[in-house]
Parts: C-alpha cells; sequence; structure tokens
C-alpha cells in the first residue's frame, strides 16, 4: 500500500507500506526499511531497524492531526494524511499572527500604500512585541482586528493585496 | 533570628528551587499560584500553598498587598521573591520588612541604587569601577540624546534606564538610524518599565558577557563565587551558561572577581547579588549592570563551587555569617547551563505553546533538570516560555560539553516544541567548542545553527515511530493524562 506522509510541512511518500503487530515495513527513495518494536512505554519507545536499536516518543496527536515525534534524537512534526500543514504566513495575501497574543497597536489603516517589510500592526504575546509586517508592496485591503483584542495563533490578522 | 516558614512569591522552576533548599534546611515552605499555573508543581508540593486568583499579572504574582496578606496569614517570617517578578521592587521590599517580615534579599536602597542604571553608575564612578563611554544624564531631550550619540560616536547601544532582558533596546549603527531608535527606546522603556529615561553607550565589537556571582552578609564580608560566561544570547535573553568562563586567564579572572567584590563593599551590599561586565576582545571589561537577586543561571555556580546559594541567602537574611572564607571558595570542573525554552528557533525563536506529553528524565551524573513543568501539564501564553534549565557538570569543557548534549536527548519536553535541539546545534559549533564566545555568536552563525536536513533513514525512522504509536489509539487524546499520578494528584488541590 502506498502512504504518504507531512514531515515538517514536507511531503513524504512511501510504498508497500505494512504494518503487523509489532513491525513496520516499507519503501522509501528506493530503499526498503523494516523496523521491530521492542518495548513501549507510555509516549515512549524502543525501535530496533535491524541494524540496532534507537529510543523514539511519539506526542498526542492535535486536533488538525499535527504529531511530534522524536526518533534516534531527531525531532519533527509529522502527519499521516498527507495533506500540507497549515503554516502561518503561507495563506495568500493574508498575515497570520505566528502565535496567541493580544492586538497592542494597528499602524496602518485599510487602504493604505505599505512596503514589503513595512510593520502593519503589532501583536504583544509572551510579554513581547512582535510586528506584523508586510509581505510584499502593495494595498492594505483590510485588517480584521482592533486594538486590545485577542488573537489566536494562525489567524489572518490583514490582508495586502 | 531562625527562619521557620517561607513563602515563595514566585513560580515555576525558581519557586521549586528555594523549596528544595529550604526542605534541606528544616524551613517550612509557602507557595502561591495564579489560577492558571494551579495543576504546575510549585503549587502542589509546597507545604502550605495559596491561590492568588485569576486576571493579570497586577492581580496576582505582581500583588504586593495579597502576597504580604497571605504571608501574614499562614504565618511565614519571610518571602523568598525568586527572580524577575517582584525580586527587584524596592517599594515590595519596604513593604515586607515594614510588615515585620523578612525579606530574602538586598535591602531596598540597593534596589534603587542598582534598578536605575543611570544612579548606578554614578554611583560607582567613585568606586573607581570601568564604566563604558557614554551620556548618563537627566537631560533627556531628543535634541541631547543625539547630539551625545553622535559624540561617542557609532556604534552605539540606546537602552531604557530602568530595563532588562532586552527591552528598551537599540544599537545604532548611523545616523539614519538614530532617532527612530531613541523614540523606540522611550516608547518600550515607558510601556515596560513606566520609565522613557533612556542612556547611550558605545557599543563594544565582538564582546563577552561576563559576570561575578556575589553574596555578602550583614558582618562586613563580601565573597565572590568567581566568574560565568553568559555570552550565548538571542533577543538579548541567556541561552547557554557556563562557569568557568574558557579562553580566561586565572589573572583576569581574580581582577574581574576582585572588581566586583569592591562594588559590593562599596555599597555596603546584602544577600545575592551579580555584577555584570562587557568583555572587549583585548580583556577590558566594563561595568553593565547590577543585578540585585538570585541569577536564572545560579547553579552551573552552585555545580562548580559546591556552595548552596539559597541557602546563604537564608542565612544572610536571618542575620547569620556566610559559612565560607574567600579563600575557601574554589573552582571544581566545568558546568554549563542549557536554558530550555519554549519557542521555534528556526521560525525567529518565536514562543510556543501546548501540552507537555512527557518531559524526560536526565539519567548521568551531576546532571540537574531545574524545571516548573510535569508531563501533561500546559505551556500557556501568559508567562516566560522559560520551560526549564539543564545543569551539567563535567570535569573539564569537552565533558560537559558532550555530557549536556547526550541529556538533551534524554529530556524531550515531547509535544511542546522547544530550543532542545538548538542547543544541541550551538553546543556542538566548533567555535563554541573552541570557547570562542560572545554575544553575537547566534546570529553571526544564523545560518551554520540551522537545522540539519533529515537524512532518508532519519525520515525512515520517525515514520516509523509514528506507525507504531497511531495503531493504538489509546495515546491519542486525554486517556494517558488522567492516568498520570501527578494529574491526578491536583484533583484533591482543587
Amino acid at each position: 500500500m502506498d502512504k504518504s506522509f507531512t514531515i515538517n510541512g514536507k511531503e513524504i511518500k512511501v510504498q508497500d507500506f505494512k504494518h503487523q503487530h509489532d513491525t513496520v515495513t516499507f519503501s522509501f527513495e528506493g530503499k526498503t526499511y523494516f523496523y521491530s518494536l521492542i518495548s513501549r512505554d507510555g509516549h515512549e519507545m524502543i525501535l530496533d531497524d535491524k541494524g540496532g536499536r534507537f529510543r523514539a516518543a511519539v506526542g498526542t496527536t492535535s486536533r488538525d492531526g499535527e504529531t511530534m515525534v522524536i526518533a534516534g534524537g531527531n525531532e519533527a512534526i509529522l502527519s499521516d494524511s498527507g495533506k500540507k500543514m497549515k503554516k502561518a504566513g503561507a495563506h495568500a495575501g493574508g498575515l497570520a499572527s505566528p502565535m496567541p497574543g493580544k492586538i497592542f497597536k494597528v499602524l496602518k489603516e485599510a487602504g493604505a500604500e505599505v512596503k514589503k517589510g513595512e510593520a502593519i500592526l503589532i501583536l504583544e504575546a509572551m510579554k513581547m512585541e512582535h510586528s506584523i509586517r508586510s509581505d510584499k508592496d502593495g494595498k492594505v485591503k483590510k485588517i480584521f482586528f482592533q486594538v486590545g483584542q485577542l488573537v489566536q495563533g494562525g489567524v489572518i490578522l490583514a490582508e495586502v493585496e | 533570628m531562625n527562619i521557620k516558614k517561607i513563602l515563595v512569591a514566585n513560580r515555576g522552576e525558581i519557586a521549586l528551587r528555594v523549596l528544595k533548599t529550604a526542605k534541606e534546611m528544616g524551613i517550612k515552605v509557602v507557595t502561591v499560584f495564579a489560577e492558571d499555573d494551579k495543576h504546575l508543581p510549585h503549587a502542589l508540593f509546597a507545604d502550605e500553598s495559596y491561590s492568588l486568583g485569576t486576571g493579570a499579572l497586577s492581580d496576582t504574582y505582581l500583588n504586593k498587598t495579597k502576597l504580604i496578606d497571605i504571608t501574614k496569614r499562614c504565618g511565614a517570617d519571610a518571602i523568598h521573591p525568586g527572580y524577575g517578578f517582584l525580586s527587584e521592587n524596592e517599594e515590595f521590599a519596604r513593604m515586607v520588612e515594614k510588615a515585620g517580615i523578612i525579606f530574602i534579599g538586598p535591602t531596598p536602597e540597593s534596589i534603587v541604587l542598582m534598578g536605575d542604571k543611570i544612579g548606578s553608575k554614578k554611583a560607582l564612578e567613585k568606586i573607581n569601577v570601568p564604566l563604558t563611554p557614554g551620556y548618563h544624564g537627566d537631560d533627556q531631550s531628543e535634541e541631547t540624546l543625539m547630539k551625545e550619540a553622535k559624540k561617542i560616536g557609532y556604534p552605539i547601544l540606546i537602552k531604557a534606564s530602568a530595563g532588562g532582558g532586552g527591552k528598551g533596546m537599540r544599537i545604532v549603527h548611523e545616523d539614519s538610524e538614530l532617532l527612530e531608535s531613541i523614540l523606540g527606546a522611550k516608547s518600550e522603556g515607558l510601556k515596560s518599565f513606566s520609565s522613557d529615561k533612556v542612556l547611550i553607550e558605545k557599543y563594544v565589537l565582538n564582546p563577552r558577557h561576563i559576570e561575578v556571582q556575589l553574596m555578602s552578609d550583614t558582618h562586613g564580608n563580601h565573597l565572590h563565587f568567581f566568574e560565568r560566561e553568559c555570552s550565548i544570547q538571542r533577543r538579548y535573553q541567556k541561552v547557554v551558561e557556563e562557569t568557568p568562563a574558557p579562553n580566561m586567564s586565572q589573572e583576569l579572572r581574580l581582577k574581574i572577581c576582585e572588581t566586583a567584590v569592591e562594588i559590593a563593599r562599596g555599597i555596603n551590599y546584602r544577600g545575592a547579588g551579580t555584577v555584570e561586565f562587557i568583555m572587549a576582545q583585548d580583556g577590558n571589561y566594563y561595568f553593565m549592570e547590577m543585578n540585585t537577586r538570585l541569577q536564572v543561571e545560579h547553579p552551573v555556580t552552585e555545580m562548580v563551587t559546591g556552595a548552596d546559594l539559597v541557602k546563604c541567602q537564608i542565612l544572610v537574611a536571618q542575620g547569620d555569617k556566610l559559612p565560607m572564607k574567600q579563600e575557601d571558595i574554589k573552582q571544581k570542573g566545568q558546568a554549563i547551563e542549557c536554558r530550555i525554552y519554549a519557542e521555534d528557533p528556526d521560525n525567529n525563536f518565536m514562543p510556543t505553546i501546548g501540552r507537555i506529553d512527557t518531559i524526560g528524565v536526565p539519567t548521568l551524573r551531576d546532571v540537574r533538570l531545574d524545571c516548573g513543568f510535569l508531563d501533561g501539564t500546559e505551556v500557556g501564553v501568559n508567562y516566560d516560555p522559560m520551560l526549564a534549565k539543564l545543569v551539567v557538570w563535567g570535569e573539564n569543557r569537552e565533558l560537559a560539553i558532550s555530557k549536556s548534549i547526550h541529556s538533551l536527548d534524554e529530556v524531550l519536553f515531547l509535544g511542546v516544541k522547544t530550543n532542545r535541539d538548538y542547543l544541541k546545534r550551538i553546543l556542538g559549533h566548533n567555535d563554541f567548542v573552541a570557547g570562542h564566545t560572545h554575544t553575537h555568536f547566534i546570529p553571526d552563525h544564523k545560518s551554520e545553527l540551522e537545522p540539519k536536513a533529515l537524512s532518508n533513514d532519519n525520515i525512515a525512522s520517525l515514520i516509523a515511530a509514528l506507525s507504531f504509536s497511531s495503531k493504538k489509539k489509546v495515546f491519542i487524546g486525554s486517556s494517558e493524562t488522567l492516568s498520570n499520578p501527578w494529574t491526578s494528584l491536583t484533583g484533591f488541590r482543587n
């Protein structure tokens, strides 16, 4: 069975994926991998890849299907749906909040001309101020929040066209 | 008089740190917690623990009246302020002493003197302490500030006089940036510290941040516990600290420590303090500021000197003499502290949030994890993003580094994106290993500190790990935390 995963935002396809009991096998980039589960305690586990044993840990999966995985000293965010992760700031023309916080200042109004890199509003989070900057030269189309409003991480705060 | 019960006016790892020593000394401990912290260990493991309610910091950990009321009500005879929060708040120190409670810290006068960066430098001019060329005047008009800035010559540093932690701080390289930077530093100072007073200083190229740990009692003893090297910083906040400072001659080490002791003696200091210096590459050093509290990074000093600095603080506060002499204090081996932050170093060090599934336990000898969280607890937006401090001692620097890298793989902080991997990259960097540390280390080595691309084998093992867990849904969701003894412990506190 072919299967796709997203690892740190990048899509990865594996072939001949088979998971039976305590073994997992699949092909990736022309190489066949075989893993067995040696032990598991809570989130942590010991795996064997035929070449040796290594520690791994898998976190709780978030609502949008992302899971933090640590294996052999490497840490990554995985999802096994194959769909692209929603990355803050990646929305077309939209500027997203990088984290939850409070709108501290609105520097530009709708209709204002902005240059790439120019701050449009300031978000206060973790007791620090973070400038939300325009990602291009253009005009502010809309500011979605007012000073003092609380916003979640990844929410579109303003649009530049 | 012997202190019998201490209220710790702080949260997280430092509240637990104070608790630990107090218990070693047979002293009862009272902690306080904001409601959103009620599941964290500082709210669980003290002899008594009281809620500060909900709301802004000014209603909880910074509510002086509430803290003093609780102290009186529970019969504690002393308050330990930890670091941050009210630890350097002169008014609080006064209120505590007026209420007949011992403040485990310096006198209010020392806090005032050292809290004002302009005032402190003026006072120190009398003690023959090297100061960087700069403008510390009261005339704060834009014209004067701009004139003085140009007189000192670029690059210069503009700082909020009452500032700290990098807030209200700007580096200016040329005329065109000057006015904007002055105004920026002023407004941040006003917002963060209710003062828009700024000072201007010559900016030292590739400086090292070297600080000296001091401890003074009320019997005229002013001791130093040697230096710490704290140059590895991001956004003016320390990330990796160590002692002894690498690439420093014994002669220079003793000289800088002596200078710091002279400051403590000169202002008749009391308790734990740290003098921070900027050290130029040629070994010249300049006084930067004095922190009138226990520092976050104090454990590296404890590891190398064997002293318990919190114990010293408590002894001094109850009027005892310090139990050691200067010649008894020696540096043995090397200690490194890594600050584990909930942040994404590969996305501009943005703070992150989430629930910690598993913290993990360091297993090597002489490794200490000072951590304010438990498995299953939440990391939110309301407080500092520092989750824990991993402090590692080694016989020499090379071993301290390799043990730290190994230990960073043991403390997972699974569930929250942290700078754990980034810390491994810093510790493994050739320039760090060679001891070539300066405060621009992180920005200067930005590209070399980027994450290594995952190999195909790395990717395959990550997929395997995910597959083994997702097979059994018991791992997903809340069933895991319900069986966690720590989380069930919180039940009876509610």
